[in-house]
């Protein structure tokens, strides 16, 4: 308490730091003040009981009355001390509850409390018959809890006038009421203010010291409440370690969970619950390490009880901050999820098991329906192809039809066992580098009799200079015929479909691939939905001609699997758009593994050339692959790359390796290919060339701007080795 | 006719059927075989220049059979186009690692299969006079 506390009092020196932060402030009050007491605790600040010791002390010693009242100056509990003429007074004609508790006949409320309030001072008020009292502000921060009256003594000799109108008001006797005056020793006005600033200084302190004690006596609850609730808490274990993992709480639901007791298990580490492997690999340090780093951590594994019975958990640690103080450390929250678990994986294998059933079925299904399909496939052909006579028109026309179906019927047999390969997760592409721009051109010659019988006109948009795609050929062509199908399906006769291929602008390192139909459009609802397998087959009723509807959802599978996307952007009445991305060849990507820091740094990125005489024509299929073999098992796989091939000009002559190795290195690889191709090739007709040249990064620059120069650079190199090889000798 | 002959081994008749009449329609002799037993038989006998085989047949899978021509002195030479109904994916590097030169799923493309008998038999497409396909 400040030593220099005067009369009046600054309301925000009484405030205690506690109740800033004190839980149950209600609100946030009005301009006047900025703390909110509830009601309740406004009571037990000023309970009667607790302030009746020092008020009745504080009045046997200052010689005067003393009383609580609340804020608008009405008595609050009962009057200490109460001095003669006011108690013969009060006893003939009581103060009814709006009066002034200390002013003998006046029925007003104590106009110096609600003074001493409003100006945070003690205040002296004095009656009709020279009776005086003092108020003393009773304020926590600026709330006014109410006041402390003190005094209904004379501060001079008693006038014998005010005292015989104050009897005759209130029906006493004038003498007897002069004979009690007159014994009463006056105070002086001086003493009887100092004596409220004593008061004030008491009051105040008191009033702190109960408000400590009552916030102490709540948060000892408040403990209290969490811990019965903590330890309630059955099905998950909640424990608290230190920041060394020693245990250093343990709830009821973690003794029913690991069955060790509290007593049994605090101040041990809590590594005593993990897998003696996790141990072994100090997965619990690593918990630890990473829930001080990100605030938390979540994991899923295996647990030990103490009768070493393991269960799957799920795990939740949050660290602990309290300010650096001595709580510093992590909670666990841990749940024994074994059961759910197991369920889930019987579930995810129930449904394996059925996607395989379903596989081997569709596959049986698959397979006999295509041996009847292919004799009437010849048939159809033969007999259309003149084979078997001569064919009038209009017959050929029927026939063709029919072949078309036998076309849609092959379709759908494909797409049934696509559909399950989903489910199966079998459904993979093979990607190469390929030029979608080729690939357009391939599907839209084998398309156009299609667009032909609706007179669609089929034409393409491919921007010039396109980069080369990283990307399963087969399957891109299926996506493409899969959308330019559906667009010929929903175009007007004598409509426009046109199929085109640009950079994407916001991503460089994809194309965009586009099929744009003049058709009816998509509703904004449908245009998701589209791509979906269920309401693909629930809206398969109204394209039931053209095969399951199943496209869609399968080449959205397929885009997915080369790492692009799919989507549609559509305007009712003016027709759809439907745009996929495939990511284009990166040779950094491709090199990754060998474009290390330390490969970087070493100079060791070496490109080595393979060229072998040229292979012509159908061999050139049959033996390709079976040469990349040999290469491949030259190198170490995992470290060193061999590149798909780089140009799509045939005859391929030329096989591209980038390496990490030196020159003897590069000496033992071209012995190994040498070797290797020799064992293949007895004939010794390929006639290997084998080079080297190794690329030297400059010192500084980040790894992003060395891989970018090497890759540059071996781009530059193979283009120049290629221009060298096609150019005729 | 250019009287080069092809050995088709497959138990369907009407495929039979229907493809040998499309290759005898292109100048080729056709001979066929429709069991596995039988098929080594029928091509030792006939010393097709090309087989087609189909991979599920009775008494033994397309394979073996594959296997067994591949392993005969006098059959090893002949290049081997595999139809099948089977999916692609696996079986046509299983063919092809067995020694086959073309993998074909059924029903396959008229011109690509027509093709790729050509190319086998060492034809040069441009001059081959054949029907439309």
């Amino acid at each position: 308490m400040n030593s220099d506390v005067p009369g009046r009092i600054g309301a925000s020196e009484y405030l205690p730091p506690a109740i800033q932060s004190a839980t149950f402030v209600t609100s946030q009050g009005d301009e006047s003040s900025s703390i909110e007491l509830s009601p309740s605790l406004r009571a037990d600040l000023l309970d009667l009981g607790a302030w009746a010791e020092i008020l009745t002390t504080y009045g046997r010693t200052m010689r005067v009355a003393v009383a609580l009242t609340d804020p608008q100056g009405r008595l609050v509990g009962e009057c200490h001390n109460p001095q003669p003429v006011w108690k013969l007074v009060n006893d003939a004609a009581p103060v009814g509850g709006e009066g002034c508790p200390f002013c003998i006949t006046t029925h007003v409320p104590c106009t110096a409390v609600v003074a001493a309030l409003q100006g945070g001072e003690v205040v002296v008020v004095r009656d009709q018959a020279g009776l005086t009292h003092v108020a003393v502000p009773l304020l926590l921060g600026k709330q006014r809890l109410g006041a402390i009256i003190a005094g209904q003594v004379f501060d001079r000799y008693p006038e014998p006038l005010s005292i015989r109108r104050v009897a005759k008001e209130s029906g006493v006797s004038a003498q007897q009421l002069w004979e009690v005056a007159r014994r009463q020793v006056p105070i002086s006005r001086t003493i009887l203010l100092a004596s409220g600033d004593l008061l004030c200084v008491l009051g105040q302190a008191y009033l702190q010291q109960r408000y400590g004690a009552i916030i102490e006596a709540e948060l000892g609850r408040t403990n209290r409440r969490y811990r019965l609730l903590v330890d309630g808490v059955r099905d998950y274990a909640l424990f608290t370690m230190d920041l060394e993992g020693r245990v250093s709480s343990w709830n009821g639901g973690a003794e029913r969970m690991f069955g060790y007791v509290a007593a049994g298990i605090m101040g041990q580490n809590f590594s005593c619950i993990f897998t003696p492997e996790d141990i072994a690999s100090h997965v619990p340090e690593k918990q630890l390490h990473q829930a001080s780093e990100a605030g938390r951590t979540e994991d899923e594994g295996w647990r030990v009880g103490r009768n070493r019975q393991q269960f799957w958990a799920n795990v939740n640690i949050t660290a602990l901050f309290d300010d650096g103080g001595p709580d510093r450390g992590f909670a666990v929250i841990m749940q024994d999820i074994t059961e759910r678990r197991r369920v889930a994986l019987a579930m995810e294998e129930t449904r394996q098991e059925r996607a395989r059933l379903q596989e081997t079925f569709l596959s049986h299904v698959s397979h006999e329906l295509r041996t009847p399909l292919t004799a009437i496939h010849f048939f159809l052909t033969n007999v259309l192809d003149g084979i078997t006579g001569d064919l009038p028109p209009q017959q050929h026309e029927h026939l063709s039809l029919a072949l078309d179906n036998v076309k849609q019927l092959k379709d759908m047999v494909r797409d049934l066992l696509d559909i399950t390969r989903v489910e199966t997760l079998k459904l993979t592409v093979e990607p190469q580098q390929a030029s979608a721009a080729k690939l357009v051109a391939e599907v839209l010659s084998t398309c156009r009799t299609n667009a032909a019988l609706k007179n669609i006109n089929l034409r393409s948009e491919i921007a010039p200079d396109l980069p080369l795609v990283w990307a399963d050929p087969a399957r891109v062509r299926q996506i493409i015929i899969n959308l330019i199908d559906n667009g010929i399906k929903f175009s007007p006769e004598r409509g426009t479909l046109t199929v085109g291929i640009r950079r994407l602008a916001e991503d460089v390192r994809f194309l965009c691939l586009w099929v744009s139909d003049a058709g009816c459009g998509i509703s904004p609802e449908n245009r998701e939905i589209i791509f979906d397998r269920l309401a693909q087959i629930r809206s398969s009723v109204e394209a039931s001609r053209s095969g399951l509807g199943l496209g869609l959802f399968i080449s959205r599978e397929l885009v997915s699997r080369h790492g692009g996307r799919i989507w549609v952007e559509s305007k009712m009445g003016h027709g759809s758009t439907f745009y996929f991305t495939l990511p284009v060849f990166s040779l950094a990507k491709m090199c990754a593994p060998v474009l290390t820091p330390q490969n970087l740094d070493g100079g060791s990125v070496t490109l080595i050339t393979v060229d072998v005489a040229a292979i012509e024509g159908s061999d050139q299929a049959n033996i390709l692959p079976k040469i990349r073999k040999v290469l491949g098992g030259c190198i170490h796989s995992g470290q060193d790359v061999l590149l798909p091939a780089m140009s799509d000009v045939e005859p391929v002559r030329s096989f591209f390796i980038v390496a990490c190795t030196g020159l003897s290195g590069f000496n033992a690889i071209a012995k190994r290919i040498g070797l290797g191709l020799q064992n293949f090739d007895s004939a010794s007709t390929l006639k290997p060339v084998i080079c080297s040249t190794t690329l030297v990064v400059g010192a500084g620059g980040s790894r992003e701007e060395k891989i970018i120069e090497v890759t540059a650079r071996i781009e530059q190199l193979i283009e120049v080795h290629l221009l060298n090889e096609e150019r005729p000798k | 006719m250019n009287g080069k002959k092809i050995l088709i081994i497959d138990d369907d008749q009407h495929l039979l059927m229907g493809l040998t009449a499309r290759l005898k329609a292109n100048g080729y002799d056709v001979v066929s075989a429709t069991d596995a037993i039988s098929a080594i038989a029928v091509a030792l006998k006939e010393a097709p220049d090309l087989v087609i085989l189909d991979l599920g047949l009775p008494a033994g899978d397309g394979l073996l059979v594959l296997g067994r021509i591949k392993g005969l002195a006098d059959l090893a030479a002949t290049p081997v186009i595999v139809l099948s109904a089977r999916d692609p994916s696996g079986n046509e590097k299983r063919a092809l690692d067995a020694g086959a030169i073309a993998f074909f799923q059924k029903p396959p493309d008229n011109h690509e299969f027509l093709g790729a008998i050509r190319q086998a038999l060492g034809e040069n497409i441009a001059l081959s006079t054949f029907l439309k396909t």
